[in-house]
């Protein structure tokens, strides 16, 4: 548990060489003119089609098969921003809502938070990305309004991330309303929120077969959906604080002044505190293409499935037990950046939150001036103008696609200065 | 002997055929290419003129594999690994030509090297022109490059559809019927009219899979340059996929010569 972030100071930001100087200098110019550019790219696709002809149907109708089966009154997933309290959910593969008036109150609602999630270089789609604003209204919170962000990587299979998708903010929901008796310290009734939620997750995961039925009855072969997970980074944002959980290789960071502030540790197999922990419960970490436990899985905790009633050896091994820091949030915070290891692998913290941080600064407002490029001109839409943090998201994206990154690549930027 | 004859005269003349429609379909890339070079110093401005030419592009393109699918009704299996090609070409192809989702791929390598250069700061005054000839790639914006994933999910999909119908085809070669008129035959390779028959109907399909991987190839392609990307951007696009099929053909070469293969 670490219940206390320390600001990590960014070594470049020391050095006020002249030379230091004037890179960062050119790197903002060049950040400004990039996220102009890309303003002035901005435009609803023809190729998306009114209809949205390309939303993908089998991970709904797999969502609607847990609903059915286990929760009754699951808020819709397949439109993006109805309903008063804005609420997103951005599947990878899912355009942004089509109906006009749905997509006039996205581009006002949703101005502070960007989300980005591709397949890139991986042939497999396993990431997912849940975007919640106005969650809940809990007793909790004092009534003020919770919103919820969260990154999934599914591993063996795109299941358990698409699961998470859909029910994590449902538990936590439902755990935030709960009524509870008065506790001394807020932060343990936070913790036992997000930790329970975990849990739940992970028991729906475990009950739940690759092919979408709950229970064994469904006569999948468990070993062919032996050890399908995710990993889940969830952020709840509220007016004075950030509380992360984290199981997994995802990864939250905070960018406060410029700076990168991590929220979350990722669950390695050789961090010294995992291996003593996976050792203690009876595991082994094998060197096979980096540290794994038992050689199989390069992470220490995930949402793990077994298959229903498949083999659950590695279950001590491999926790779902979230790491949980809390954050009382500042004026000079700048923005929250929640990624999967895509972007991690071939980005710094440092590196990610000065690119958003210059994104969603140095640019100023959105460039409506600017708007003069060659796909600006076919499309006349200007109430469609991405926000900063939609660039920021994307340039993240594009910026870990040019690094190689092998991986899918999901993003997500939360402007603090707006939310 | 003379029907033998004719047969040989009119296999090679069939090989001439294939020869002649990749050598053509090279030379038009080569003045594509001139063309799309030319239009993205002096008209980058030009939209209109932009997009023209990028459909041009693809009509070539369109023509080509139109050209090649009637071909492959006589012989589809010398597109598989065709003789015109290098060796080294040969080796990375998939249905008889480069796989859809290459196209992708490209985008994401060009646009992201394009902005790492940019970011990394490398851009002092000296390599601004090695990097302006696909500078607007490196700007394609969020519904962009969302589009492009929908549409890189969807080629990935369609691809193994294709793949897992050739791994089907590949193995039903060492079933019936072949399989067992190769067990019951006299001696090994003994001919009959069952097996010229049977053999017929593996290369209908595998003409037939040739010209669906075409379809994706080019409906991909299209999709990208039309659907997707500004017209600068896929002209740039355009530019980067011929330079490189031109390369890899001339590279193949000169690796063949020096294996002493030409």
């Amino acid at each position: 548990m670490i219940d206390l972030v320390c600001p990590r100071m960014l070594s470049e930001e020391d050095d006020g060489s002249p030379a230091k100087c004037r890179e960062r200098r050119r790197r903002r110019i060049d950040m400004r003119r990039l996220a102009a550019l890309s303003t002035a790219g901005w435009l609803p696709q023809s190729a998306l089609g009114p209809g949205g002809g390309r939303v993908e149907s089998p991970c709904v109708s797999e969502a609607k098969r847990i609903r059915t089966s286990d929760r009754s009154c699951l808020p819709s997933s397949s439109s993006a921003s109805s309903g008063d309290d804005a609420e997103a959910l951005v599947a990878p593969t899912q355009p942004q809502p089509q109906p006009q008036p749905a997509v006039v109150a996205e581009a006002t609602s949703v101005e502070w938070y960007g989300v980005m999630s591709v397949s890139g270089r991986s042939r497999e789609m396993e990431d997912a990305v849940s975007v919640r604003t106005g969650l809940c209204r809990p007793e909790l919170n004092q009534r003020r309004p919770v919103h919820f962000f969260a990154v999934f990587d599914g591993h063996g299979g795109h299941h358990v991330s698409r699961l998470c998708r859909e029910m994590m903010h449902v538990f936590l929901e439902e755990e935030l309303t709960r009524v509870r008796e008065q506790r001394a310290d807020e932060d343990d009734v936070w913790r036992e929120v997000m930790r329970t939620s975990f849990q739940r997750m992970d028991e729906l995961a475990m009950n739940t077969c690759a092919c979408g039925s709950v229970g064994s009855q469904c006569g999948c072969h468990p070993m062919e959906v032996a050890l399908g997970g995710s990993t889940a980074v969830a952020a709840l944002l509220t007016p004075d604080r950030i509380v992360v959980a984290n199981c997994g290789d995802s990864r939250a960071v905070l960018c406060r002044g410029g700076k990168a502030i991590p929220l979350s540790r990722d669950h390695k197999p050789d961090r010294p505190d995992e291996l003593a922990r996976i050792e203690a419960a009876g595991g082994r970490v094998i060197y096979v293409n980096g540290a794994r436990v038992e050689g199989i899985l390069a992470m220490s905790r995930a949402i793990e499935t077994f298959g229903g009633s498949g083999d659950k050896y590695l279950k001590p091994v491999i926790t779902s037990g979230p790491e949980i820091t809390f954050t009382a949030r500042q004026a000079e915070d700048d923005c929250l950046i929640l990624a999967s290891d895509g972007l991690w692998d071939v980005l710094s913290s440092e590196l990610a939150c000065e690119v958003a941080f210059e994104c969603l600064r140095e640019g100023g407002p959105p460039a409506m001036d600017l708007n003069s490029g060659p796909a600006a001109e076919d499309n006349g839409s200007h109430s469609l103008c991405p926000s900063r943090s939609v660039l920021a998201a994307s340039l993240l994206t594009r910026l870990a696609l040019g690094r190689k990154s092998w991986d899918n690549i999901s993003v997500i930027v939360v402007d603090l200065k707006k939310s | 002997m003379d029907s033998q004859s004719t047969a040989t005269a009119t296999a090679t003349a069939m090989q001439d055929r294939f020869g002649c429609c990749f050598r053509n379909w090279m030379a038009q890339q080569h003045r594509d290419l001139d063309e799309l070079l030319r239009a993205v110093s002096t008209d980058s401005g030009d939209a209109e003129k932009l997009k023209c030419l990028a459909g041009k592009n693809i009509q070539h393109f369109r023509d080509y594999l139109e050209a090649r699918s009637q071909l492959a009704q006589h012989d589809a299996p010398s597109f598989f690994c065709p003789s015109w090609r290098t060796s080294f070409e040969n080796s990375f192809l998939w249905i008889g030509g480069c796989r859809p989702t290459m196209a992708i791929r490209l985008v994401y390598s060009i646009s992201g090297s394009d902005l790492e250069a940019r970011l990394a700061g490398g851009g002092t005054g000296g390599d601004d022109n090695s990097n302006s000839s696909s500078i607007n790639l490196g700007e394609v914006s969020a519904s962009q490059l969302r589009s492009i994933n929908e549409l890189h999910i969807k080629t990935v999909r369609m691809e193994e559809k294709l793949s897992s119908r050739m791994a089907s085809m590949q193995e039903e070669i060492a079933d019936d019927p072949l399989a067992l008129i190769a067990k019951w035959s006299g001696r090994a390779g003994e001919e009959s009219e069952s097996v010229e028959r049977v053999m017929k109907g593996h290369e209908l399909s595998l003409a037939r899979v040739l010209t669906e991987a075409d379809e994706l190839r080019l409906e991909t392609l299209r999709e990208l340059v039309e659907g997707i990307l500004t017209p600068l951007q896929a002209v740039e696009l355009l530019v980067e996929m011929t330079k490189l099929h031109l390369s890899i053909h001339e590279w193949g070469k000169r690796r063949d010569s020096v294996l002493g293969k030409v």
